[in-house]
């Protein structure tokens, strides 16, 4: 194990850690997403509105972050600010990992 | 008489004010230029699992079959700032509004921008 692997190795770990303690609940993003999200984006994640983003099949991290962003206004949109604000950590990541596991209507395009 | 000055004035300014909350009309894009313009983002958006390393790790958004329109406002957004990311805002920065529009057409799938 080389000196490198080793400083990493604890961040790693306190990923890995931190990411099994919110192991996110697709049920209660299923019902956050009936609340909030689903009048522009649908419930699948397929929006039909060209301004508001598709999120069917998009990573989780990507939304989560997106969300997060919007929450604390890194990232700027009237709209989305209103709705992220209301939003938990746990909303967060349930909602991330709902989304993501739609029908992927978004794919790697290559 | 009166009235009806009164209400051609109205109606002109309900049309100006129409006109002037208008976003200019994007130009139509091309999905086949926008194929051979895709260098700078086949080497994060191109490959299946790709994740940011700077500076936040997450995985790269997929935006192959994203809305056209959606695409380009995300373009936009880094270029001028209002959405901040190293890496974007530098690419972002060096296209073009056809730039944009041809690349959104090809990750978007063919359709034009706001279609």
């Amino acid at each position: 194990m080389t000196i490198r692997t080793l400083r990493v190795l604890p961040a790693v770990l306190l990923l890995w850690s931190a990411a099994a303690a919110h192991a996110a609940d697709l049920q209660a993003g299923a019902a956050k997403a009936k609340e909030v999200c689903q009048a522009c984006h649908g419930m699948d994640g397929n929006s039909t509105v060209p301004d508001y983003p598709k999120l069917g099949g998009q990573r989780p991290d990507y939304l989560a972050k997106a969300l997060r962003d919007y929450k604390s206004g890194a990232r700027k949109n009237a709209i989305m600010a209103g709705f992220a604000g209301t939003l938990s950590a746990a909303d967060i990541e349930n909602l991330a990992a709902y989304y993501s596991a739609q029908p992927p209507v978004l794919i790697v395009k290559h | 008489m009166k009235t009806t000055r009164f209400c051609a004035v109205f109606a002109l300014a309900g049309v100006s004010a129409l006109a002037w909350g208008q976003a200019p009309t994007p130009p139509a894009g091309d999905p086949a230029a926008g194929q051979r313009k895709t260098q700078m983002c086949a080497g994060c958006h191109g490959i299946t699992g790709w994740r940011t390393a700077y500076p936040e790790v997450y995985g790269v958004p997929k935006i192959g079959g994203q809305h056209p329109a959606y695409i380009v406002k995300a373009l936009q957004e880094y270029k001028s700032g209002e959405r901040s990311h190293p890496s974007m805002k530098a690419i972002a920065a060096s296209l073009s509004d056809n730039d944009m529009a041809d690349l959104a057409a090809y990750y978007g799938g063919g359709a034009a921008p706001g279609k």
